[in-house]
């Protein structure tokens, strides 16, 4: 099945990270709820994540933890600025880990009925 | 069209994206995700990940975690997104102030903080985040009515330009390939070519300014109308001239150095000695100039150590971050600038190691160039010089460009009448020992601690080519030895070659143990197996070395020399022997202390070193193993060290005193190098380590060396390879 989950395991964010480790070990079989699953769907989907200084990324979707840290492949940086043409100042990162904490919005890119379903977990 | 701003995708997170970034799909639309996110995560198991096949934890590690202000340069600082932002917000205005002086004052400013910028970035920091800084240099056209700073400008960007190129050539900069990389930045434009000829006339105009202020100071006149002066307050229209006169000529100077020094053959170096020279002054003048800028900034913003600008005043004009976002995706490095009192000191040392490097005489004897090196090198001079040196030695494969290095070797074997020799040049040993040579020029001009692991692996070479040489000499001429009448010239010329090629093996073994010593390797416990290694390895030169003379006066004997090249012959003797002597020395003072720390260990339990982590075979081979593995020197191992320690006794060292041996040689010495001090001074130090270490062993000798109080400790005071014992009595 693609996109397995491995327990005991967590995007090493720096604080985060340790407290993971001690929590209690995770069921070796994975969560199977519907939101998992569909979250799951959506992995190497185009996803553009807002973080608090403004800048917005995006990146292929490659990973999750229950922190809701994220982990974008082959990441562009864009931010506005406001006198260099084009508008927006782009540079490429590569793999890049976004924390929870500062993320302030996430889109995925899909097509009109898929965002209805999206929508429609609520 | 306006992307959101910062504070209010903060606010609202799930604003919709902006609309200049682009959708992936044609037909698609971003949907918001977060609330599946939540969701999900909510229903996640702790430590459980959503992720693909292709995930692997320990390539995630690598990801740049972003807002970590140590691994996202990216993150925002100082609220400008684009150098334009800045100079909109006024950061660096032209002119720099309405008011004229306060114009000049700034000027300087801004000329102080890019000169100790300039020094940072020669130290090993990245040129965007120390020079570039600067928004005048990121957007020179904006200056071009202000002709003082954009000369000075142009002329700064075109030195380090130039720094650049010998810099990459060179590629001395090892770990710091920092120092290279441009980033997309500014770094020329078709007018930089012409940045002397205006620096040339804005001096002009100052230097007259400053004449007629001195004949105003003399005639007591009013003013002078014909002249437009730089500022408006009269009475410091001197001072001002002088600070920035001598900060534009040391900029023409210091520009005419690195261009003259870059020059092919070395063509270049008498002229950029004289600039040299002016640069220096030119760098006197301006601390000079200090007492006066002070004076005038009436706020105190920064204190002398830290302070970057003469003056004391933060320059205008400079933002540290803009530049950040172009080192990606490094992660951001903090950039401490040299104060400007350091900047000052650095470019003195620069400009007297460019000068020692200027003074170099384009010597072809190979002998001679790297003793030059190894002395150069003992200055600890910095990345920017030693490019500098590399790139005049080595030019085009050729010795300074212009002597070919099977030239160079055969002059090395004392064989003039085969130099230019083509059969000898495409030799296929020749070739080779000539890229070794190129190789070890190179090597020698990097810092201690790459110079040290670089000659290590290049030992294997030596050995390799000097046992291919071997076999080829058995091969061609089989095993006869006694056959020195018919001897040919071939079979001289591959018999000298292979002297030369296992002694220049040596040579670099030796360099690479007495390293060790410089890069602070060695424990105390293991001095005794260094200084025993190198005690073999010294012997082994001097045995080469005398090998080597014997062979090539055998060949000029042969050759039955006319009379008036016996006063060469014999000059050349004289100077093989005192080196030769000088080897010696070094011979007696690895084996003295070597033998000096056995008998200790042997016979005083107090000296004995506990190894609680490994054996003191390992530390051998941790030590030594690269030279193990290059036979370097052949038949000699952990087990001939424990042998030849292990029956070290106090009487037989007092007996055979070698520290008196020294003694005995020195004086001698003295007489030949007469005429080179910089030897006269390691002769004094071998004779210092000798004398202390001397009086050392009479001690221990007398107090007997297994006496529980005998407490005897090693010091590097006299010289930095071999310690002297420091003996005391608790």
């Amino acid at each position: 099945m693609e996109g397995s989950s491995v327990p005991s395991q967590a995007i090493p964010v720096s604080e985060d990270y340790y407290c993971n480790r001690s929590s209690a070990p995770a069921d070796a079989a994975g969560s199977s709820s519907p939101a998992v699953a569909k979250l799951r769907k959506l992995l190497f989907r185009q996803m553009l994540i807002g973080v608090n200084d403004g800048r917005y990324f995006l990146g292929l979707f490659h990973c999750i933890d229950k922190q809701g840290n994220i982990i974008l492949q082959d990441a562009v940086e864009y931010r506005s600025a406001r006198h260099s043409s084009p508008p927006t100042e782009q540079r490429c990162l590569g793999l890049i880990l976004i924390p929870a904490a500062c993320r302030s919005s996430c889109q995925v890119d899909c097509s009109i009925e898929e965002k209805m379903s999206l929508l429609c977990l609520e | 069209m306006e992307a959101s701003s910062s504070s209010s995708a903060a606010a609202a997170p799930s604003l919709p994206p902006p609309h200049s970034l682009p959708t992936s799909s044609d037909q698609g639309v971003w949907a918001d995700a977060s609330p599946l996110l939540a969701a999900a995560c909510r229903d996640l198991q702790d430590g459980e990940l959503v992720h693909g096949e292709n995930f692997s934890l320990f390539a995630a590690m690598s990801a740049l975690e972003i807002m970590d202000p140590k691994m996202d340069s990216g993150i925002e600082r100082s609220g400008y997104n684009s150098i334009e932002e800045a100079i909109e917000d006024g950061v660096a205005p032209v002119p720099l102030s309405l008011d004229r002086t306060v114009d000049v004052q700034r000027s300087i400013d801004v000329m102080d903080h890019l000169f100790s910028c300039e020094a940072t970035w020669h130290k090993g920091h990245t040129l965007a985040q120390t020079v570039f800084t600067c928004i005048y240099l990121m957007r020179m056209e904006r200056t071009s009515s202000h002709a003082v700073l954009n000369s000075f400008c142009r002329t700064l960007r075109a030195t380090c330009n130039g720094v650049i190129s010998v810099v990459s050539t060179a590629r001395t900069h090892e770990e710091e390939d920092l120092f290279t990389m441009s980033f997309g930045l500014p770094l020329r434009d078709e007018q930089d070519d012409k940045c002397l000829s205006i620096l040339n006339s804005v001096e002009e105009t100052i230097s007259r300014q400053l004449r007629a202020c001195k004949a105003q100071a003399l005639s007591k006149k009013k003013t002078l109308e014909d002249l437009e002066s730089l500022q408006d307050k009269p009475d410091l229209e001197e001072d001002y001239c002088r600070a920035l006169l001598c900060r534009l000529r040391f900029r023409k100077h210091f520009y005419h150095v690195v261009m003259s020094m870059r020059k092919p053959h070395g063509r270049g170096l008498e002229l950029a000695r004289k600039h040299v020279a002016s640069c220096l002054n030119e760098l006197s003048l301006m601390l000079k100039s200090r007492e006066f800028l002070k004076s005038q900034s009436n706020i105190m913003l920064q204190d002398d150590e830290n302070c970057t600008t003469a003056s004391g005043c933060q320059p205008v004009g400079f933002d540290v971050s803009l530049n950040s976002r172009l080192l990606s995706p490094t992660p951001p490095r903090a950039v401490k600038v040299l104060s400007w009192s350091n900047a000052i000191r650095y470019f003195e040392k620069l400009l007297h190691d460019l000068d020692v490097i200027c003074a170099l005489s384009l010597d072809p004897v190979l002998e001679n160039v790297l003793h030059f090196i190894v002395q150069f090198q003992k200055s600890v001079p910095d990345l920017v010089p030693r490019a500098f040196l590399q790139t005049l030695l080595v030019q085009d494969g050729k010795l300074y460009g212009q002597n070919l290095f099977s030239d160079v070797i055969s002059r090395a074997l004392s064989l003039p009448d085969i130099i230019g020799d083509k059969e000898f040049q495409m030799n296929e040993f020749v070739v080779q020992l000539g890229q070794l040579v190129i190789n070890l020029l190179k090597i020698l001009c990097t810092n201690t601690a790459w110079q040290r692991r670089k000659l290590g692996k290049s030992l294997q070479d030596w050995s390799t080519i000097s046992i291919q040489l071997e076999l080829a000499l058995k091969r061609e001429f089989g095993e006869t030895r006694n056959v020195l009448h018919h001897e040919n010239m071939c079979m001289r010329v591959s018999k000298q070659l292979l002297i030369w090629t296992q002694e220049h093996a040596y040579w670099v073994a030796s360099r690479f143990l007495t390293l060790g010593f410089e890069l602070d390797l060695y424990s105390p416990g293991e001095y005794c197996m260094v200084y025993w290694y190198m005690y073999v390895v010294f012997t082994k030169l001097i045995e080469k070395m005398q090998l080597r003379v014997l062979a090539s006066n055998e060949t000029s004997r042969r050759k039955g020399k006319k009379k008036k090249d016996h006063s060469k012959d014999s000059a050349r003797d004289m100077t093989f022997s005192s080196s030769c002597l000088l080897l010696q020395c070094y011979v007696l003072l690895s084996e003295g202390l070597s033998m000096m720390l056995a008998v200790l260990r042997n016979e005083s339990r107090s000296c004995q070193l506990p190894s609680i982590f490994n054996t003191e075979q390992e530390r051998f081979m941790q030590h030594f193993d690269l030279l193990q593995k290059a036979r370097v020197p052949e038949h000699i191992s952990y087990y001939s060290f424990k042998e030849s320690s292990s029956r070290a006794g106090i009487t037989d060292l007092v007996k055979y005193n070698f520290f008196k041996e020294i003694q005995k040689i020195t004086p001698s010495l003295r007489g030949s190098f007469a005429s080179e001090p910089e030897k006269l001074v390691e002769l004094r130090r071998i004779e210092q380590v000798a004398e202390h270490n001397r009086i050392a062993l009479n001690i221990i000798s007398q107090v007997g060396p297994g006496d529980p109080s005998l407490r005897i400790s090693f010091e590097f005071t006299h010289h930095p390879h071999f310690a002297v014992a420091i003996v005391k009595r608790s």
